[in-house]
């Protein structure tokens, strides 16, 4: 009975201290998604293909979206022309590397500040090398599915003017939401992703309200995730036996490998992650908790859905294999040379 | 998600339940915090300094809440259709996340939270306590007066200077929770807290020994006690350590905030 009522009250702590960060995340992503023209992006897009990938990894910091925004977005970079190697440092680094998941980590681990910025380094250096070996594909179509390389223009180099950018729309950071305007005019998906319509007609008021169903959306589903994983993470600790844990989260490797399962598992979205690794801060190594915290926002369960709509399935093994190498590689270094 | 404006007249008349959940959902979830904020259960769950942070995001879900239903509201005067919205390629069925969040919601109306026993002390590790906290607590004045340090300032005093007989005789005042220790002796207890840095997530508990003098009853395991007395060394599980000796126990109630920060 102590041991039920510790673990709803470890629940409800994870879930009080985790919704304002979830809100803040969607509040900013929902925001950016209606109030931002992004498209400028598109003509900054640095030549040289390092900065490039660097400048993806580097959007989220002014484009906070967690990692169930980031792939329609880079969906949208890629069929606008981006270099692969942007959309794939974008697609890597954004839900990581961003103010909100920043802080969040922050009031998680202030005790640990390696592990706050290590976080961001380690993730910004995996999505550099990731977006520079997948970017040896110049053209990105055959990494695509076919119904997307069907409407991607032909490859442009960075720099160049990408082809749309005459839009005056803010549809890049849509988190995969299409409006339709006038009644009975229905544009499939991908359709809307080739089609203008002028964002400047749309009403302030027409603007909130989409602004508002955007934030529901995304507060029930994320807000769904969060109370499961929080729901695993109360679990674990009271009722798998504290040597079982510990003898896990002690070891160098297993420790590694076992939080990059449960961060594949458990999905929880990047803004709320760290207080789900703070639960397990005092048995788990500390490269193993900065393995969580940079290999679930990349890769997990939920995920793989969404990148299904994007990418081939041999893509994404690709690059979860890449992103899992590496993770393992860094953390494990951390936890043999950081002390 | 696809969101459209609702092209069909006669059907768009049809009561949108979903809406209606979502603000109840929203409108719940704002009751949560506000409940756990006036009953002051909040601070068993997360550290004070973050409680701004909960009263942010409880505003935030009532605006969500109150706009869902305004918008609910002009849609059933028939005022401008409301854009609708599908989900497209949805992580979970929405009535899935729907009624996870109410039925959450719900419970954490009614459940109160209980603050951190012996018995989860024990689960964490009290037992390495004795100078060997996991982080740096962050309150810590060296203060001058023995007396005046909590079992906070004691343990990191002891982490910095582990010599127990540095501190015989020094006369100690702290408050905590009794935690009875497997094999020790019946005279012997730990006097315990739990230190927060975040939220309930990360309490680990830290503690000092405490000897009562012959003939005292051992105190109730999870009492709140002041306990008051003078250092002393004593051998425990084989190792010397510094325990609170001639120990006097004074009964007082749970504090509001029982964590240490």
């Amino acid at each position: 009975m102590v041991q039920l009522n510790n673990g709803i009250t470890l629940f409800f702590s994870l879930l009080v201290e985790a919704i304002p960060f979830l809100l803040l995340g969607v509040l900013f992503s929902s925001l950016l998604l209606l109030f931002v023209d992004e498209q400028r992006l598109l003509t900054l897009i640095p030549k040289n293909v390092v900065l490039a990938a660097l400048m993806g990894g580097l959007i989220g910091f002014l484009f906070p979206v967690c990692e169930c925004g980031n792939i329609p977005v880079a969906r949208r970079l890629l069929l606008k022309g981006a270099p692969t190697a942007l959309a794939i440092g974008f697609l890597l680094a954004a839900p990581t590397v961003n103010p909100i998941v920043f802080w969040a980590t922050w009031i998680a681990f202030r005790d640990q500040p390696e592990i706050v910025f290590l976080r961001v380094g380690f993730t910004l250096v995996i999505a550099v090398l990731v977006a520079l070996i997948f970017s040896v594909q110049t053209d990105s179509r055959p990494l695509l599915q076919d119904h997307l390389s069907r409407l991607m223009p032909a490859p442009v180099q960075p720099g160049e003017k990408p082809p749309g950018s005459g839009f005056q729309t803010a549809d890049l950071l849509r988190s995969g939401t299409f409006l339709v305007q006038s009644p009975g005019q229905v544009v499939s998906l991908d359709a809307a992703l080739v089609q203008t319509w002028a964002s400047s007609s749309r009403s302030l008021r027409m603007r909130l309200g989409l602004m508002l169903d955007n934030m529901v959306l995304e507060v029930r589903e994320l807000g769904a995730v969060l109370i499961v994983g929080s729901a695993i993470a109360a679990l674990v600790q009271v009722i798998v036996p504290r040597e079982v844990v510990l003898s896990l989260g002690q070891g160098p490797i297993t420790s590694i490998l076992a939080m990059m399962t449960l961060a594949w598992v458990v999905s929880i979205c990047s803004t709320v992650d760290a207080f789900f690794a703070l639960s397990f801060a005092s048995m788990f190594t500390s490269g193993s908790l900065l393995a969580f915290l940079v290999f679930g926002p990349m890769v997990d369960l939920k995920n793989i859905s969404l990148l299904l709509t994007v990418f081939k399935s041999r893509t994404i093994i690709y690059l979860f294999a890449l992103v899992a190498q590496l993770t393992f590689l860094l953390t494990l270094a951390m936890n043999l040379y950081g002390n | 998600m696809v969101i459209n404006s609702y092209p069909f007249p006669g059907r768009a008349s049809a009561w949108p339940w979903q809406s209606l959940l979502d603000a109840l959902m929203l409108l719940l979830w704002a009751a949560v915090l506000l409940r756990f904020s006036l009953t002051g259960q909040l601070y068993l769950l997360i550290h004070p300094d973050y409680a701004g942070l909960v009263y942010l995001a409880l505003v935030i879900l009532l605006g969500l809440g109150l706009g869902r239903l305004n918008q609910l509201r002009r849609s059933w005067r028939g005022g401008q259709p409301r854009p609708r919205s599908q989900d497209h390629n949805p992580l979970l069925p929405r009535q899935l996340t729907t009624s996870l969040l109410l039925a959450v919601a719900v419970f954490g109306l009614i459940y109160s939270p209980r603050p951190f026993n012996s018995q989860t002390a024990f689960q964490r590790g009290i037992t390495d306590v004795l100078g060997q906290t996991r982080s740096r607590p962050q309150r810590f004045s060296v203060s001058t007066n023995p007396a005046d340090r909590t079992i906070v300032d004691w343990v990191h005093t002891l982490h910095v200077y582990p010599e127990p007989d540095a501190y015989t005789n020094q006369p100690v005042k702290v408050t905590g929770f009794v935690t009875i220790m497997p094999g020790w002796p019946e005279h012997q207890f730990m006097i315990s807290r739990f230190v927060l840095t975040c939220c309930a997530a990360d309490a680990y508990p830290v503690g000092l020994a405490v000897d009562l003098p012959a003939g005292t009853a051992a105190p109730k395991a999870d009492s709140w006690l002041q306990v008051t007395g003078q250092m002393t060394t004593v051998i425990l599980d084989g190792k010397r350590q510094v325990a609170i000796g001639s120990a006097r126990l004074t009964a007082i109630p749970e504090p509001r905030t029982p964590y240490a920060y």
